[in-house]
Formats: C-alpha cells, structure tokens, sequence
C-alpha cells in the first residue's frame, strides 16, 4: 500500500490548500486594514498557522485515504478559514479559543481517519451509535450538567468548558439511521397493506418512524432547540426516503412535523416568540424581532459587494459571532461574498452526494447521503433563518459559527465522507475486503 | 437509490437557489427601505462611529478632535477650546445632532465626501481598506488670538463681536456670550447629556442660538452707514443740504416727535450729521430719501436676504418693505435711524461695515479656510467669491470719509476707537430697546486706505445713563480687536496656510 504512488487528487488538495491559506490569508489582512487600519501583527503567525493545520489534515490524506476527494478538505478549511476571520474581527477572545478549537477540530479529523479504516466497519456498532446519540442528545437535560443559553437547553458545561452534545450525537445517529435502513429498507418499502381500495402503511412500520418523530419532538419539547430538531427529522425522513425509494414517508413526514410544530406551538413559549419574531418581526422589532430585524439591516447595508471585511460596526447584530455570523458576513462581503460562500456549502454537499453515488456498498452510499444532507439542511436552516425565509433558531453555520462542537462534529463528518470516498474510489483489487464488496453487491 | 440521492441534490439546490434570491432581495431590492427604516440606527451609529478630521483655527489650535474610545461610539469628539469657539464649530452630539461647522462640515470631516480615487500608493491602497481613515481636517479662517481678544474684552458681559477680513469675507472671530462648553453635549453618558440639554434650553440668553449670526437686534445708529450709501447712490444734493439745528424733528402724519439722544441739538450736512450721529438729521434725511430708495440700499447691503455663511440656520436681518411706509411716513424716520421695525446681527453690521471697506462689495463670508486629508496635504482651499455688491466704489470712498470723521473729528462719537498711526473708520449706534435700556454697537473697519479687518461690537440691554453708549462701550472692543489683529499681521502671524507635506 506504501509503495503506491500519490494520486493526482491528492497533488490538486495540496494546490487547493495552498490557494485557500492565500485566500484566507489576504482576507485576515484586509479585516485588520478595516478594523485597525494596519496589518496585523501576527498575519505571519497566522498564515503559518493555517497553512500548518491544513498541511496535517492534508498529510493524514495522503496517508490513510489517498483515493479520496480532493475537493471537501480544501472547502471545508476555506468555510473554516473565513469563519475565524470573522470571528477574530468581532472577539479576540473567542479567535483564540476558535483556533483551539479548530485546531481540535483537525486532530479529530485525523483521528476519525486513524480510527475508522473502513466505513462499513461502522455498521457493527449500530446500537452502541443509537445509544451513544441518544444520550448525547438528552445529555444537557441531566441536572447540574445542563444549561440554558438562549432559553434553549442544548449545552452542558463542566466546570467552564461548555459543549453542545447535539452536534456530535447527529452523526452518530447519522450512521445509525444508515445502518438500519440499509438492512430494513426492503421491508419497509413494502410496508404497506391493502385494505379495500385503499393502501395503507402497516402499522408494524410505522413504529421506527413514530420513533424517530417522537425523539425529535422530545428534544423540541424539552430543550427548545427548533433548529436541532427540525434537522434529525429531516436527516431521519431523507434517509427514509433514500433507502425505500417510497415517496409517501415524505408525505407522512411532512404531516407528522407539521402536526408536531402546531402542538409545540402551543405549548412552548420559547418557540411562540420564535415564530412571532419571524411573521412578524416589525411587530416585535425590540423583543423577538430583534435578532432578525438587526441581522437584517445588516445584510441591506452590505448591498452588492459589502462594506469590506472589518469595516462595519457590527456592534449592533446580537449572537454575532455564532447565529448571525451569515448576517455579519454578507454585511461586509455582500451579495458578492454570501453568494460565493453559499456556493462553497454547495459544493460540499454535491461533493458528498457525488460520493454517495459512486458508492456500490448501500450503507456508504446511505451514510454519505445523510452526512451529505446534514451540512446542506443545517446551512440552509441557520441561513434561511436569518434571512426569514424559515424561523430563525440557533443552529450553527458548518465550519463557520464560533463554537468548538460544532467544528469538532463537522471535521469527523468530513473525515467519514473522506474515508468513504477512499474505499469507493480504490481500485477493486487493491481493497482487502474486495470480497466482500463483491458479496455486497450481489446482495444488493 | 441513486435516483433519490439525485433528486435530493436536485432539492437542495433549490433550497440554496430560494436562499439566493431572499439575499438579492434582502441586499439590492429591499434594501434601500431596510436602509431608511426609522429603526434602523446602523446609519447614525456609523456616522457617530467613524472618525471625524478635526477642527482647526488659522493659527494652529485645535478646535475639536476625535479621542478614540472603548465603547460602541469608538470615538469621542472633544472641543479642547471648550466654550471660546462654541458658537463657530458647533458641537456632534449623538443625542442632539450637531451645529455649526460640525454640520455644515460634516461630510467632509467624516470624509464621505471626498470622491473615490483608485489608490496609487501604499498609503492611499491603506486608506481605501480602512474606513476609519477617510476622514479630513479643516482649518478656519479664525484666529484663536483673535477670539480670545474678544472673549477679554466682553469680560463676561453678554455682546457680541464679529470680525471679517472685507477682502474675502473671512470671519476671523465671532465670539458672543452667553456661550457654552460643546464637550456638554458630545459624552456618550446619555442621562449626563439629557441634563446638560435640558440646562442649557432652559438657560437665559439662547445660549444655542448664537447671537453673532442668528440674534437679531436694532442696529440703531450704525444703520446710518446704509442712509448715507444711499444719500451717495439715490439723491446726492441731499449730502450738501443743510438741515436745521434741532433737539426734535416734527414728523408727518403725527404729533409724535423724533429726538436726539439726551436732548442734544444737532444739524448741517450729511457729514456733521453722521460725526454727531445726529437722529433729528437723519430722521429727516430719511425722509428725504423715501421709503423705496431706503428699502433698496438695505437690501443690496443685504437685509432681507439670509447671508450665504458656511454656518446653519444664519438669521435674516429685516427691513420692512417700502409699501408698508406708505400710511407711516413716522417709522419711515424711526426706520432710518435703525429702529422701529429693522433688526440686524451683529455679522450683518460687519458686513455693512466691509462692503464700505471693500469698494461696495459684500464678499461671501466664511469660517472654512482649507480642507486637509489625513495625509495633511491640502485637498481644497475655499475661493474667495462675492456675495453682493451694495454700492459703488465711489459711494463707498464717501462713507469712508464719514466713518473716519466719526473716529478722528473731535466732536466724533466714536474717538474712543482711536488708535495711533492707524486710520480707523466707524459708525457708533445707540439704539433704543423700548425697556429704558440701549443696545451698544460699533461697526469699524482699519485701515481705511487698505483695509484688512471688519469688527462688529454689540452689547445688548445696557443702562440708558452714559452719552454715546456706543462710541464708550463697543468702540473700546473694536479698538482692541483692530490693534490685535494689525499687530498680529504685521508680526506675519495671520492665517498660515501648512505647507502640503508628503507621508
């Protein structure tokens, strides 16, 4: 396996990695231009730093999986790079506890490629995965380790070191979905009965579904995350509807949420302010309109090529640097740089579903697509929140928000869509388990 | 599967395309409604926190000045003066807005104005990337020597002194009191700076309005430079009539009587008029004159029209209209000894008196003398230009003649202008408020044969007890200022223009 030359792929990442430190770099220098007016002091601290990072990233690649895409690292560290640009320009305290972190972020990253040397090796440890995310889900509810921020409970702290569970318990359940769909897939595909003219799902099969809702619905219930929420249902009915090919679980998923979003409504009073700040935020323009209202102002000042990076006062946009950083950002790159920042989410998700397909194993191809889905729907609910499109809840923007979790979780994500685009894309003989792919397919 | 992981890519583009037109929406359809919303205090936040030039005298001191600060405003502005030049620069206030050359300015101080420029050097590539260094500094046309000559010899008394170069109409001192301290309402305590507000509403004075430009009061005897102008322009036989020695001018139309100041008798030509300040003389020769030939010297000498200062809200001052005179042939005379229903400032004399200086021409007045960039190279420098032209140089040589026999005759009200090897030229007025009290003024202009230096002196609600109030209050102010500046000029201290330096 040593002796095998380096792909060319491997020789594009390093190409890609160096433009992104450039790109990073130039747009660290320009945000203190805007903000100080001089460059910063540590700007070759800086590049060097990054360049160091990614380099470790980039040589773990070559290592351990030297076939896959060259694309997701490079998009991932440039998502990564502007976030702490920004971050850095709002707080120097959270910049360096964002370098901690992304730093962290890295080392998980080669540990998941260390740890999981084939991803169908995943798929044995299904129920310790649901486990695992469950109680990391329902963690921040256990007394004296939980904590409110925002009149949501998703964090727990111990002693001062604050962690969100959700963002690591979404893949692991991300792996479990998989591994039980790709095996119960075929049953529930034909899960329905024929009752008179009617075709009815049996009920035996709407157990793993009314599960999974109701899951979503504690975590709503109880922590008053909507954001989280939302995205294990959507992770868990596209998922669903991938492994059976069935498009009414879409239907009955939409049916259950909006069922379950009239109730919760009703209900909690956290999540009432959150819908009322978003039909009507001029209404509440001091109270739960305020977030949106000011984001809002701050992505129109931005018009079509932003204030430039550090130039803008960003003192009146609340949760700048984690729920509102997309606002910050279009702030001082406008339209211009939102837009191509949206492109990079796009890429990585095309990227991850492009991997899903070349996938012959059902379990990497399912996988990929969940993880593939969950960086495109959680990009699309913080983003779309704060620019109204869907209530805005405090879900972090991958690779971009202020926030150690998070950046560890998406790190380990890549690293899995990585791995699986490595065991797709090695050529046949050379996989000691070509056996078994073989098996695989013909069981398929 | 293949199809749905299709299909889910297919969705998800949708969702970003969806995402992509809100952002259009949201940063160039909707934006120019966010950007006017009245909730939206991005703008004034990003006006109070982008830095501002600062505010300089013609002789170097600092006027105001942005002191970079730890709170959301990131600066603070400071007035290191403190209330000497108040009523020029104004003040920036975040709760109140801003006054004076703060506002009339403004653009240029925070440097929105300047027009984009591709950088051709490091420094100005430096200035394009930071957005706190676009700002621009203005040096006036004041002189701090100047301004504090006059805050001397108000000595706290409540008056008003205006000085102006007639060449250009550069105000070199405009000083009033009451006055007060702009850094009151420039904090960022906002409770502290509601208080200060509410203080200084309430004070006596107008202590916000500035009397130099924006008080109006009776000009009195000083008006008496516009009758002769106009006795010169309209009706010139009149300046060699002889009018009768009286103590009272009988009026038309009524039984009323016009006085002389403390029951003096007075009368001869326009020029033994005008030394003695002679009111039953002038009363008549206002009369003389009629109501339109009066109307239209006021006017050109700028009455009536709001005078084009680079300072906001400039009072107009006022003469009533010719056709009001017409059943009211008394005001007419009570009109042309600056009383009744005229009303000037103190910058509307000082004009008169350097349209007299400058051949009969009014320039624009101004405190703004150059802009300067960050770099302090001098981005533009104001030009000069005239505003009005009130009379003819020959009419304006022949009230030269008057106004200096006021000062040099020794019957001459305004002797205590006197100063030695320089000819001052002047016109005193005492004029009657109503309440048994006067308002003091002196218009001068030096030197007569070149003049440089235009002075306006008012001290308003003085006790009737003295003769020539004003020849015994303001002349001595106007003196002092006359002497300061001439010293000053000739030492070359005047308005030195810095050099363009390079970075």
């Amino acid at each position: 396996m040593s002796s095998t030359p380096v792909p060319a792929r491997r020789r594009t990442e390093l190409g890609l990695i160096l433009l992104v430190v450039l790109l990073t770099g130039g747009l660290y220098a320009l945000a203190g231009f805007g903000k100080a007016g001089n460059l910063p002091a540590n700007i070759g601290p800086f590049l060097g730093i990054i360049f160091a990072l990614l380099l470790v990233a980039h040589l773990a690649m070559r290592r351990l999986a030297p076939n896959a895409d060259p694309i997701l690292l490079p998009t991932a560290g440039l998502l990564n790079g502007i976030g702490y640009v920004f971050i850095a320009r709002l707080s120097s305290h959270e910049a360096r506890l964002q370098a901690v972190w992304t730093a962290l972020g890295i080392a998980s990253f080669v540990a998941t490629l260390l740890v999981v040397r084939r991803a169908r090796d995943l798929e044995r440890y299904r129920y310790s995965f649901a486990f695992a995310g469950i109680v990391l889900l329902l963690l921040p509810l256990a007394p004296g380790i939980g904590e409110d921020i925002n009149g949501a409970r998703l964090w727990i702290h111990v002693g001062s070191f604050n962690f969100q569970p959700g963002e690591i318990a979404k893949l692991a359940l991300a792996v479990f979905f998989a591994s039980v769909l790709v095996e119960r897939g075929d049953l529930l595909s034909q899960a329905t009965r024929r009752i008179g003219r009617f075709l009815v799902l049996d009920p035996r099969y709407l157990a793993p579904i009314l599960a999974a809702w109701g899951l979503s619905l504690l975590i709503f219930l109880s922590e008053n995350d909507l954001g989280s929420s939302f995205l294990f249902f959507a992770l868990f009915i596209g998922m669903l509807w991938v492994a059976t090919g069935r498009a009414y679980f879409l239907g009955l998923g939409a049916i259950l949420f909006g069922f379950g979003s009239y109730l919760s409504l009703k209900v909690i009073g956290h999540a009432k302010t959150r819908v009322q700040g978003w039909l009507n935020p001029w209404a509440h323009a001091s109270t739960s309109g305020y977030q949106l209202i000011q984001g809002w102002f701050a992505i129109a000042a931005g018009g079509l090529f932003g204030e430039g990076p550090g130039q803008s006062n960003a003192s009146h946009i609340p949760e700048a640097s984690t729920d509102l950083i997309f606002a910050v950002i279009a702030n001082e790159l406008g339209l211009v740089g939102a837009s191509a920042m949206l492109f990079g989410y796009l890429l990585m998700v095309g990227t991850g579903l492009r991997v899903a397909l070349r996938c012959d194993r059902p379990f990497e191809k399912l996988l990929a697509t969940g993880l593939s889905l969950i960086i495109g729907v959680q990009t699309f609910v913080i983003v779309g929140g704060v620019t109204r499109l869907i209530p805005l809840t405090g879900i972090t923007l991958p690779f971009v928000s202020y926030g150690g979790s998070s950046l560890i979780a998406n790190y380990i994500l890549l690293a899995l869509l990585l791995r699986i685009s490595h065991d797709t894309e090695s050529p046949p003989l050379l996989r000691d388990d070509a056996a078994g792919a073989l098996i695989g397919q013909a069981a398929a | 599967m293949n199809r749905q992981i299709r299909l889910i890519g297919i969705a998800i583009m949708v969702l970003f395309v969806v995402l992509f037109v809100q952002l259009n929406w949201l940063q160039i359809v909707h934006a120019p409604a966010l950007e006017a919303n009245p909730l939206n205090g991005r703008a004034v936040v990003k006006e109070y926190t982008t830095k501002r030039g600062d505010i300089v005298t013609a002789d170097g001191t600092t006027l105001a000045t942005s002191v970079p600060t730890n709170d959301q405003f990131k600066y603070l502005r400071q007035y290191p003066t403190g209330s000497l030049f108040e009523q020029i620069t104004g003040f920036f206030s975040f709760t109140y807005g801003s006054d004076g050359a703060e506002r009339t300015y403004d653009k240029v101080l925070t440097g929105s104005s300047s027009p984009f420029k591709l950088p051709t050097s490091l420094s100005q590539l430096r200035n394009l990337l930071a957005n706190h260094d676009h700002s621009q500094s203005i040096t006036l046309t004041v002189l701090d020597k100047l301004q504090k000559v006059a805050q001397a010899q108000l000595a706290g008394r409540v008056g008003s002194v205006v000085a102006l170069d007639p060449r250009t109409g550069a105000i070199l001192a405009m000083y009033s009191n009451p006055t007060f301290d702009p850094n009151l309402l420039s904090g960022h305590d906002l409770t502290k700076v509601q208080a200060n507000y509410k203080t200084l509403t309430t004070s006596a004075g107008g202590v916000l309005s500035p009397a130099g430009y924006r008080q109006r009061f009776f000009p009195g005897s000083t008006f008496k430079i516009i009758d002769s102008a106009a006795v010169f322009d309209h009706q010139p036989a009149l300046a060699t009539k002889v009018y009768p020695t009286l103590s009272a001018l009988p009026l038309p139309q009524t039984t009323n009587l016009l006085h002389n100041f403390a029951g003096e008798t007075c009368g001869g030509q326009l020029l033994e008029l005008f030394t003695v300040s002679c009111n039953t003389g002038f009363g008549q020769v206002g009369l003389d004159l009629g109501a339109t030939s009066l109307s239209d010297e006021a006017h050109s000498f700028g009455f009536d029209q709001t005078p084009p200062i680079d300072l906001p809200y400039a009072a107009q001052s006022n003469f009533p209209p010719a056709a009001s005179f017409a059943q009211d042939l008394p005001g007419l005379a009570f009109s042309a000894i600056g009383q009744q229903n005229v009303q000037a400032t103190p910058l509307e004399m000082a004009m008169a008196a350097s349209a007299i200086a400058d051949g009969g021409t009014i320039m624009t007045p101004h405190v703004l003398g150059h802009i300067t960039n960050s770099q302090n190279q001098v981005v533009s420098t104001y030009q000069a230009k005239p505003w009005l032209q009130a009379t003819s140089p020959a009419t304006a040589g022949q009230v030269t003649q008057l106004m200096l026999s006021v000062v040099n005759n020794p019957r001459g009200t305004g002797a205590g202008a006197r100063i030695p090897g320089v000819a001052v030229a002047a016109k005193t007025g005492t004029a009657q408020t109503g309440t048994g009290q006067i308002d003091a003024w002196f218009a001068a202009f030096a030197p007569a044969a070149a003049p440089t230096i235009a002075v306006a002196v008012l001290l308003p609600n003085q006790p009737s007890a003295n003769e020539y109030q004003g020849g015994t209050l303001a002349a001595p102010i106007a003196k002092a200022m006359i002497q300061a500046y001439l010293a000053g000029a000739a030492g070359g201290g005047a308005a030195p223009v810095p050099a363009p330096t390079s970075p």
